[in-house]
């Protein structure tokens, strides 16, 4: 009774067990560590893709699943009728996909809630595609959004400095920034590595608003050359690598943030070079 | 007056990058709106609490974990995890330029030597965007730290 009480309170075993065949035990093994893979890749935190991955296995009634997330591999053991199945994948980074994330979530709680056996749960994952937005949406939004950002530094100058709206410096900002980004999917969808992608970005970025600086255009011209370069700011890792360490998983935690420190070097690389070559100083 | 305009000058500011970046990251086109929603009200609540003399660092924590228990309660309806659209709600709030300044202050000391500047600026630019950044994920965290302990948010 007092096992029983205990065991009910410790969410990583399951009293509702039934028993397994191993064929089919292996194919919740399957089926569990292709959902986290599919997780990780899309850049899920580590408390999610664990948790999720877990929920899966027990209510498809294994009785426990244990889960090792690695740096670049993720490794899965379930237990069930103390026979232990356990499987590793490697994991390939396949960018930031909130709607895969979104839609794996929901076929785990169908699976929860009872609507879904293993076959359809695995029809259903593997239907779900990435579905991005039109390239060229994605790279005038974010040409927008560098734009805003320029216009909030320049709200948020001195006192002493007019903070009046630079539009020649928002429009420098956004023809870098939408240049850059295109630079980027262009680069991204070579399959180059990310750190020449975001290097060969910084300099398109800074050498176009660069010339802002040279011909004295606008207000605030070094605004325009700082805020061209912050679509390369690794922002969901830079969060995702605290979340991580916050919540107890420290390698994922500094694999991650090591990644943004390197990302943010080949973009300080790629800057320096643009500053270099055009002879402007706009940052220091 | 001017701070009313002011504010909502940054919320509308804000809320273009949260849907610009959360385009980037793919969040489904329902989603978008919360991302909208959640950068205006972040930015917005960072504003205020800077304007009435709060340094950035806690106000950027308010105004992540404001959002992040809005996000649990949409969460909730839309069936997602919440990080799926408050992580772009944060971007108009991630210290871009301190991280470019810091990193570019270090090159900068490696081509022409120690100074007293450069070091100062490296070292200050990067604690900026190191305190800031772990207060925008701790105050994403808030939700799950405090009451969330040991049930999944949806």
């Amino acid at each position: 009774m007092v096992a029983a009480l205990f065991m009910s309170s410790n969410p990583h075993v399951s009293l509702a067990s039934v028993s397994h065949s191993e064929p089919v035990q292996r194919e919740i093994t399957r089926l569990c560590i292709e959902t986290g893979l599919m997780l990780l890749q899309h850049g899920a935190e580590s408390a999610l893709v664990e948790s999720l991955t877990r929920r899966l296995g027990l209510s498809l009634g294994v009785r426990s699943v244990e889960v090792a997330i690695l740096a670049n591999a993720i490794t899965l053991t379930t237990l069930s009728d103390s026979h232990c199945i356990t499987t590793v994948r490697r994991n390939v980074d396949r960018g930031i996909n909130m709607y895969v994330v979104t839609e794996v979530q929901r076929a785990v709680l169908a699976v929860e809630e009872g609507g879904l056996d293993r076959e359809r749960f695995r029809a259903r994952v593997e239907a779900i595609k990435p579905q991005p937005y039109p390239r060229w949406v994605v790279a005038l939004m974010i040409g927008l959004s560098c734009a805003c950002f320029a216009r909030l530094a320049q709200m948020s100058l001195p006192a002493t400095e007019n903070r009046d709206w630079d539009w020649m410096g928002c429009g420098l900002t956004f023809a870098a920034s939408t240049l850059a980004m295109w630079v980027r999917q262009f680069f991204g969808a070579r399959h180059f590595n990310p750190l020449v992608t975001f290097f060969v970005s910084a300099f398109v970025a800074t050498s176009v608003a660069g010339q802002g600086v040279i011909y004295k255009l606008g207000l605030h011209p070094k605004i325009a050359m700082a805020s061209c370069v912050l679509l390369l700011v690794p922002g969901f890792p830079m969060i995702n690598s605290v979340s991580d360490m916050v919540k107890g998983y420290i390698n994922t935690g500094v694999s991650r943030g090591m990644m943004v420190v390197l990302l943010g070097a080949a973009t300080s690389a790629g800057i320096i070079l643009a500053m270099s070559v055009w002879n402007v100083w706009g940052w220091l | 007056m001017n701070t009313l305009f002011q504010l909502l000058q940054n919320m509308a500011l804000a809320a273009v990058p949260a849907v610009g970046f959360g385009m980037l990251f793919n969040v489904p086109r329902g989603a978008l709106l919360f991302c909208a929603a959640g950068g205006a009200l972040g930015r917005g609540l960072r504003f205020l609490l800077i304007t009435a003399g709060m340094p950035i660092e806690p106000a950027t924590f308010i105004a992540a974990a404001a959002v992040s228990f809005l996000g649990v309660y949409i969460a909730q309806r839309l069936r997602a995890h919440p990080k799926v659209f408050t992580v772009a709600a944060m971007i108009p709030m991630i210290p871009g330029v301190p991280f470019f300044t810091a990193l570019l202050a270090v090159v900068e000391i490696q081509r022409h030597g120690l100074t007293t500047e450069l070091f100062a600026t490296a070292l200050t630019s990067g604690l900026k965007a190191a305190f800031i950044v772990a207060a925008l994920a701790v105050g994403l965290a808030l939700p799950g730290l405090l009451f969330y302990r040991r049930k999944p948010v949806v």
